[in-house]
């Protein structure tokens, strides 16, 4: 069985223009999960600036883990209907052996996140 | 020594086979043969070499290259074989998927061709070929074209184009005595005299086999004679009908295109090509006059000819209606025939019948490679709900507590001391922005401008034809703030309905689901404030009023509602703390009574104060006014989804209502019949009995008579009596308290 750990993040909803913008910590790995909403993985507390609604949550609902590169894209091979990104590093969502997955791409290894409640479910289906 | 021979075992007796050969070529070399008869192609064109190859059925033997130890039986005589023969295990078959540019089905020289002109223009190609263990089975919208391979199935997924390349089959023999042994096609006798099959007598009908010694017969078929093998053919000659003894016989009735995949996929959004023999126009053979049509479905030229004299003139019609062309080798021995048939008869050609994946048997471990079960989401509670020894059900989407092994305990520990209920599976939605109170104003019927901050309210969300899509609490956190909540099976769903509105109507909001990002626990009973005020929270919120506070220190979201009747407070915090919050709660509260409650509890609790549940006791067509919640509707705002639907459906009678009714004895089955005298007046939504009041309480839809409804009704063969609901503590002085 694969160890998998929860990520602290914070997610931010805000306008385009103001994600855009917006500089980030130093060591926070950001996916764009939307135009309009950022998923932070960093436990450093943000302070967003440039849209004065925006709405900023800490988020520790997210679950997953690093996985070589190698095994994670033999693994995509099976579980996943659309194609893997080739660029790297790039972020990509979708589902994934039947899980809403986030998918972030480096060269020599990939990330496989999952909302919490699935936790159960990718430790099993990545095994 | 001699090296020992590589064997199969047939119907329990070893038969050996040269490296490279198939499976029946192995048995007729041996002089066995895995069907009764009929005429051998060689091509996996036809149902006549079908057997169970260690313990899967309908494998085509001439396909499949004989292994040692490979076990193979003849399927009955009568009826199917066994999905799973005695003794196999169900294998679960990897899927691969391949992403491309194009796919090129066959590796003929039409289909090299096309590969290289692909390959050549820059495309990422992939190839399959049949003979070299990758046989595509179907193409799909997707696109997708699945094939079975030797390492599991692969799905490819091509971004451009399909080239169907897979050649054309012989046509086989429709005679009397079709079913014979020794009956082959030109290219399989081809086939089987290069792997050294001794033939005896060969009589060839039509055009020669290359390369094989025979003896050559130009005319028309009239019949095979024989007892289980062929012992003569014969042939109407410019003499006449003439009779040729023989030990095998071999029939060229020409070609047939192998396009059933382009027909498949020929309406798919990408180009989807045929080429080659594959493309070519069928041959037409004679009109059959006797004989078998369809081995695989059992359907003789009789049937044909009596489906015909019925009226049935479409070649899809006499598909439907003898099953001709719906078994193992779908139509491919028959449908040339048939057109062959309609045609003499005076009909136009017509082409063949709608091609449907798949091409081929497949196991299910085959169909379903690829496919994963519908995960099903848990609560960061559900290790703590298991070891608490849970009965976990699926219930709203969710892994769900449906009794800790005592409903009753669970039941009066929340009417007399205190009990904690995991609500995690609630939907939790954020909403900001300028716009953020007239979204919503415009969403809900209630008002949401006289919301005042940290004040919760209940909400019902209707749809645009006024009909009661989901429930849930609107509080506001601040002029342009506020925190939803929506029915777990519903959240998704009300999501969507928000986002879309929020879209539609150009609204300046942000929106943040965070459904499955925060725990969710519910503290209620007696005692409830006495254990929140343990755990730390100096001041807890009034009724319908929310505050943000540590609790256990965890930081929550404080709201004072109540479903189950007594005094609840619902602690929404980070899902990462909820094991920690839960377990610190059931410790401080141990004096209490403390225990928690699961879902059949839940249900009880609440319908004793008549609480509806949305999708339970709701239908598709349930209007504020049918389930009693006009009280939560103010026509008097401005527009808000359903508000039209409202006012014209208010100025019909109502015909229906959700209404109480309380009985004495056990309860009734949910969805019992309702009945008025001898008339139908509706059914039971949702029942128990009450521990509290004693009897037994139930929601029903009941239909109005004249304008009223009954005052009592029978359920069950029982009377119940009409009542106002809450049955329990009308005046909610309990949940105030």
């Amino acid at each position: 069985m694969r160890a998998l750990e929860r990520f602290p993040a914070t997610r931010i909803v805000a306008t385009p223009a103001a994600l855009d913008a917006f500089a980030w910590p130093k060591g926070a790995l950001v996916l764009r999960t939307a135009p309009d909403e950022a998923l932070a993985l960093t436990a450093e507390k943000i302070s967003f600036a440039g849209d004065e609604h925006a709405i900023v949550e800490r988020d520790d609902g997210f679950t997953g883990a690093w996985v070589p590169a190698k095994e994670a894209l033999a693994f995509l091979e099976r579980a996943c209907e659309w194609e893997p990104p080739a660029v790297r590093p790039t972020f990509a969502q979708g589902a994934v052996a039947g899980l809403p997955a986030k998918l972030f791409f480096e060269a020599e290894r990939v990330l496989f996140l999952v909302p919490a409640p699935y936790a159960a479910d990718l430790q099993e289906r990545l095994t | 020594m001699s090296k020992p021979a590589s064997r199969i075992i047939f119907e329990g007796r070893p038969v050996d086979f040269a490296p490279g050969e198939t499976v029946l070529a192995a048995l007729l070399k041996a002089g066995r043969a895995p069907t009764p008869g009929g005429c051998v192609c060689m091509g996996g064109d036809c149902p006549h070499c079908v057997a169970t190859v260690d313990g899967v059925a309908y494998v085509r033997t001439c396909q499949t290259l004989a292994k040692p130890g490979m076990v193979v039986e003849p399927h009955p005589l009568k009826d199917h074989p066994p999905l799973l023969a005695p003794g196999a295990t169900s294998q679960h078959t990897a899927a691969r998927n391949i992403h491309c540019d194009v796919v090129v089905i066959g590796q003929g020289s039409s289909g090299r061709k096309a590969a290289d002109e692909a390959r050549a223009a820059g495309k990422r190609v992939v190839t399959l070929e049949a003979a070299d263990g990758q046989e595509a089975v179907g193409v799909y919208p997707g696109p997708l074209v699945v094939a079975r391979a030797s390492d599991g199935m692969w799905h490819l997924h091509p971004k451009e184009s399909i080239v169907v390349a897979t050649g054309a089959a012989e046509i086989q023999p429709v005679a009397p005595g079709n079913g014979l042994r020794g009956i082959y096609t030109p290219r399989a006798a081809e086939r089987l005299a290069a792997g050294g099959i001794e033939f005896g007598k060969l009589v060839a009908v039509g055009a020669p086999p290359k390369n094989v010694a025979c003896e050559k017969v130009d005319g028309e078929l009239v019949r095979f004679e024989g007892r289980e093998r062929i012992e003569a053919v014969v042939v109407k000659t410019a003499k006449g009908e003439e009779r040729f003894a023989c030990d095998t016989v071999c029939v060229n009735l020409g070609l047939q295109p192998r396009n059933m995949l382009w027909r498949m996929g020929r309406e798919l959004p990408i180009d989807v090509r045929v080429v080659g023999d594959a493309a070519r126009e069928s041959d037409l053979p004679p009109c059959p006059t006797a004989g078998t049509l369809c081995t695989c479905a059992g359907v003789e030229v009789s049937d044909l000819e009596s489906v015909f004299a019925r009226g049935f003139r479409e070649l899809e019609l006499v598909k439907r209606a003898t099953l001709a062309g719906t078994g193992t080798c779908q139509g491919g021995v028959c449908v040339p025939h048939i057109r062959s048939f309609l045609k003499a008869m005076g009909e136009r050609l017509q082409d063949p019948f709608t091609a449907r994946p798949v091409a081929r048997q497949l196991t299910i471990g085959e169909i379903s490679a690829g496919a994963w079960h519908t995960a099903t989401p848990r609560t960061a509670l559900d290790g703590e709900h298991r070891r608490l020894g849970a009965q976990m059900e699926r219930l709203g989407g969710w892994w769900r507590p449906w009794t800790y092994g005592n409903t009753l305990e669970e039941y009066w520990a929340v009417r007399e001391g205190v009990s904690l209920c995991d609500v995690s599976t609630l939907g939790k939605m954020l909403v900001r922005g300028p716009d953020a109170e007239d979204l919503l104003e415009r969403l809900y019927p209630t008002k949401i401008s006289t919301l005042k901050t940290g004040r919760c309210r209940y909400v019902l969300l209707l749809d645009d034809r006024g009909y009661v899509m989901d429930d849930g609490m609107v509080t506001r956190d601040g002029p342009n703030r506020f925190a939803l909540t929506f029915t777990s099976g519903g959240s998704t769903h009300a999501e969507l309905w928000v986002r879309d509105w929020a879209e539609a109507w150009k609204l300046d909001v942000r929106l943040l689901n965070q459904t499955q990002s925060l725990g969710a626990i519910n503290v209620t009973g007696p005692h409830a404030t006495k254990l929140l005020q343990r755990a730390g929270l100096a001041e807890p919120p009034a009724y319908l009023a929310q505050t943000i506070a540590d609790v256990a220190h965890v930081r929550c979201r404080v709201f004072r509602l109540s479903f189950t009747g007594e005094v609840s407070y619902e602690l929404h915090h980070s899902a990462a703390d909820s094991v920690k919050l839960w377990r610190t709660l059931m410790d401080l509260g141990e004096d209490l009574g403390i225990k928690p409650h699961g879902l059949e509890a839940l249900l009880k609790l609440r319908l004793e104060k008549g609480h509806i549940v949305v999708g339970q006791d709701t239908d598709f067509d349930s209007t504020p006014r049918r389930i009693n919640h006009e009280w939560a509707v103010k026509l008097d705002k401005a527009a808000f989804v359903g508000r039209d639907a409202i006012l014209r459906t208010n100025k019909v009678a109502p015909d229906r209502q959700l209404v109480g009714l309380e009985a004495e004895g056990p309860p009734p089955r949910e969805g019992a019949v309702v009945w008025n005298g001898k008339d139908y007046a509706g059914y039971v939504t949702s029942c128990t009995f009450s521990p509290v009041l004693g009897k037994t309480v139930m929601l029903a839809w009941v239909r109005m008579v004249d304008g009223a409804l009954p005052e009592t009704v029978t359920v069950n063969g029982r009377e119940a009596k009409r009542v106002k609901t809450p049955f329990y503590d009308p005046e909610g002085l309990r949940a105030r308290a």
